[in-house]
């Protein structure tokens, strides 16, 4: 019942409920199992024996058992790879750094203005640029004449 | 006399002593009662008896048996399940 090749279901433990193939018979007790379980010993009494068997070699290794299991659709279990993080590193300062760089910039007012408001704008600023000239013009001429008052006035005291 | 919302039989009195040395009564929750097999009703294994707030505190693997069927069937109703699996395969 229990020969190379032959299809069980796992009773217990953490793989029960799932097929397996027996690889290997160790002995009366124990047999080697592989499949949609985990590649390992397993008691005989732990195994429920299927009518379906597979030809696989004794000793098989994990990769024929598995395309073996494919051929049939039935799953298979694959151990994943154990990868070890990296531990992470805390450095002084760059948390703050990272805040402030992931914070979003203001954008500029014009960028979203329309284009009716943007010529207002344009229109605003020249009318602007076109004052302080007119002033710089008078004041001069102004300060002059307030200046000769000045003088005139002190000249007066003076005598 | 105690107050009467202490006077329930739910709740179970311990004494304590305190550090300034007096023994004073503490009423305190009971445990839940242990789960038991969904189908044939014995007492499942690997499933602690905890009030809420302590099962909420543990881990998950600290919570049944890693094992399908795990804190719902014993195991013995899970493997009849198993080899009924296996007939049917076949």
């Amino acid at each position: 019942m229990f020969e190379v090749g032959r299809i069980c279901i796992k009773l217990a433990g953490r793989d029960a409920g799932r097929e397996c193939v027996i690889v290997d018979v160790l002995d009366d007790r124990y047999v080697l199992i592989d499949g949609n379980v985990r590649r390992r010993k397993c008691n005989v009494l732990h195994l429920e024996p299927t009518k379906m068997t597979i030809e696989i070699k004794k000793n098989a290794s994990h990769d024929d058992v598995a395309s073996k299991f494919k051929e049939n659709n039935m799953g298979v279990w694959q151990t994943k790879a154990r990868t070890v993080a990296e531990k992470p590193v805390k450095i002084r300062g760059t948390v703050k750094a990272a805040a402030q760089e992931d914070k979003p910039k203001k954008e500029k007012r014009a960028d979203k203005k329309t284009v009716k408001e943007a010529v207002v704008v344009q229109e605003k600023k020249e009318a602007k640029a076109e004052k302080p000239k007119a002033k710089k013009v008078a004041k001069p001429e102004e300060k002059k004449e307030e200046s000769d008052k000045k003088t005139t006035k002190k000249a007066s005291k003076k005598e | 006399m105690v107050r009467r919302s202490l006077r329930s039989r739910s709740l179970r009195k311990i004494r304590v002593k305190t550090p300034g040395g007096r023994v004073v009564i503490q009423f305190k929750r009971r445990k839940p009662k242990a789960a038991h097999c969904a189908k044939c009703g014995a007492a499942l294994m690997g499933v602690p008896r905890a009030r809420p707030t302590g099962m909420m505190n543990l881990a998950k693997t600290k919570k049944r048996p890693e094992r399908p069927y795990g804190g719902v069937l014993c195991s013995s109703c899970s493997r009849l399940l198993f080899k009924e699996k296996a007939k049917s395969l076949g």
